[in-house]
């Protein structure tokens, strides 16, 4: 047993010789915005694979509210609460708008082949209640009139909206965003700060995967830093800014 | 919504103009051509379903067809049970074996899994020819009985064709209630990000065996009640050509539509059939070879103007004129 929200312990991941992540150990606070930074290659999208079991770790413990789930199919984490959003928004081409929000009810729903099918009325009924949690998700992120639309007349921005709204429609406990700012403009990156502060609010703990170190800084808890496939450091945004480590990591090592 | 509600006023109509048909004509020739469409199309509906939704590239659907006729012919030919429970019976075998064959199978992906469906045709024909005492070998199976209820025989065109279209709208409707709903939303996702899928909470392997079971039992159903109209089966009816027919037909309808793959059944027979009538006399001796070039030069020629097929053409253009007329309506303003 374990008594953090979530922690990891002793992750290893290996890809053919290389090692992605090595000896990974941290915790996530509950409530609490975590961002996982580190340079390109540093291993932070294998980890939210490894954590959401898009595939599984090598050796190491993953705990979330008690249980460890290292391992597990993808759909039986989901279903435990652990929402992400992708860095490349791996949004379902062929549906709209309301549908890519209505997919994310899916962990949370039950009718079967046969219900569904023949249009019995609890299928019918649980339809309906996915439309309007998908619409209020929707409305979250303000894309509400957009709902009929195809994903592709929509423009980055709000593609990136739309994967967070149909994360947040699987009703997290904690939620994952891959690089949810990468390629916003300064007044959208604003208006996601909000909505993170809102989900906050909400109970939804927060880990952010990202590059842009300003957004970064000004809306972390806590930072954990990754450098090829190694924790180099941790800490509040001010210790990990002064980090030797850190630095060397971003900026190069010093030359004598 | 690429799926929308099945009964608009159009749907209607046609399915007032199919009930209507035998009461306007009693030539069984537009009848018997007619099951055949609706047979044709409950097969090609399903195999739609795998290729263009899910994602799967399954090529065994003649093969579930045979055998759903097989079983349902041998059963009633030996009078084991009657026809009726025949039908039953051969939808119950095809569940079995396509549940027990797509679960290792279906992992397999895009062409690997059209090679091995496609081996899963060739050695199922060929076994239903080798099994001569059995199955009445490559001459057939010959003295299947009508299809009876009790003791209510179906025995007319009118009889069968009101079976078969029932059978077809039937399969029709279903599929549509699925596809917009909670599952079929899930078997639509895993063809366009898998992983995304996945993280939503879709057990892939779980939808992907349920609709392959599901659409091979439409096409057994299908098969039993064409082994009855027919009175006749044969291996070679249910190989390779089959197959290129329902291919043909998915790529004239369009299968992104549901309802696309029965509009190229319909498309499909009904062109063969005036190719025959026509050409016959102009070429009398080559009648399968005629239909091969012309369906070759009208699938190029479709591929080229209206790649999404007719229903998807016909989408396109009902699309644009009610855009042409809101834009008009808003001038007008």
């Amino acid at each position: 047993m374990n008594n953090s929200f979530f922690e990891v312990i002793g992750l290893c991941k290996n890809f053919g010789g290389i090692q992605a992540l090595n000896d990974i150990n941290f915790f996530i606070e509950k409530e609490k915005i975590t961002s996982l930074i580190g340079p390109n290659g540093a291993g932070k999208t294998t980890f939210i694979n490894l954590v959401t079991g898009i595939f599984p770790p090598d050796k190491g413990k993953i705990y979330f509210r008690g249980e460890n789930i290292a391992g597990l199919s993808a759909h039986l984490i989901a279903s435990k609460g652990i929402g992400r959003t992708f860095q490349l928004e791996e949004l379902f081409l062929s549906m709209t708008v309301l549908e890519n929000v209505m997919m994310g009810c899916h962990a949370r729903t039950r009718s079967g082949l046969f219900r569904c099918g023949f249009r019995i009325s609890s299928a019918r009924k649980e339809e309906n209640f996915i439309r309007e949690e998908a619409m209020g998700h929707l409305q979250l992120v303000g894309l509400e009139k957009k709902f009929s639309h195809p994903i592709s007349a929509l423009p980055l921005g709000e593609r990136k909206l739309v994967g967070i709204a149909r994360a947040l429609a699987m009703k997290p406990k904690l939620l994952l965003l891959d690089e949810p700012v990468g390629g916003l403009a300064a007044h959208e990156i604003e208006k996601l700060i909000n909505l993170f502060f809102m989900l906050l609010e909400k109970g939804i703990t927060l880990l952010i995967v990202e590059h842009n170190m300003p957004f970064v800084m000004s809306i972390s808890h806590r930072i954990i830093v990754l450098d090829g496939g190694s924790k180099i450091g941790e800490g509040f945004p001010e210790e990990v800014k002064m980090n030797k480590k850190v630095i060397e990591a971003y900026l190069g090592k010093e030359v004598y | 919504m690429i799926n929308k509600p099945l009964l608009s006023p159009l749907s209607w109509i046609i399915i007032a103009m199919l009930i209507a048909l035998p009461f306007i004509t009693s030539s069984s020739y537009i009848l018997m051509v007619m099951v055949f469409v609706a047979i044709h199309g409950t097969l090609a509906i399903g195999m739609a379903i795998l290729l263009e939704h899910a994602g799967i590239f399954s090529l065994a659907h003649p093969t579930w067809f045979g055998i759903g006729a097989y079983v349902a012919g041998i059963l009633s030919v030996r009078q084991i049970v009657s026809p009726s429970f025949g039908v039953a019976f051969s939808a119950g075998v095809v569940a079995l074996i396509s549940y027990l064959i797509g679960a290792p199978i279906l992992r397999l992906r895009g062409y690997y899994l059209a090679c091995a469906t496609f081996a899963l045709l060739l050695i199922v024909e060929m076994s239903l020819g080798q099994l001569g005492s059995l199955t009445g070998g490559y001459e057939g199976l010959m003295g299947i009985p009508p299809l009876s209820v009790g003791t209510f025989t179906v025995k007319t065109d009118t009889q069968y064709y009101f079976l078969s279209w029932t059978l077809c709208l039937g399969c029709l409707w279903f599929l549509s209630n699925i596809l917009n709903s909670r599952v079929g939303r899930a078997i639509r996702s895993f063809r366009d990000s898998e992983v995304a899928s996945r993280s939503m909470g879709v057990d892939i392997p779980k939808y992907k065996l349920q609709i392959f079971v599901l659409t091979s039992v439409m096409a057994a159903i299908a098969g039993s009640i064409f082994c009855f109209y027919i009175r006749f089966t044969m291996p070679g009816m249910f190989g390779f050509p089959l197959l290129v027919e329902l291919l043909t037909m998915i790529v004239i309808g369009g299968g992104r539509t549901l309802y696309g793959p029965l509009l190229g059944s319909f498309i499909t027979i009904w062109l063969r059939e005036l190719i025959h009538l026509y050409l016959g006399k102009i070429f009398p001796v080559m009648k399968a070879e005629v239909d091969a070039i012309f369906f070759g030069i009208i699938i190029v020629l479709i591929l080229i103007f209206i790649p999404q097929g007719f229903a998807g053409g016909l989408e396109r253009f009902f699309h644009s004129r009610s855009k042409a007329f809101a834009r008009f309506q808003r001038a007008g303003k």
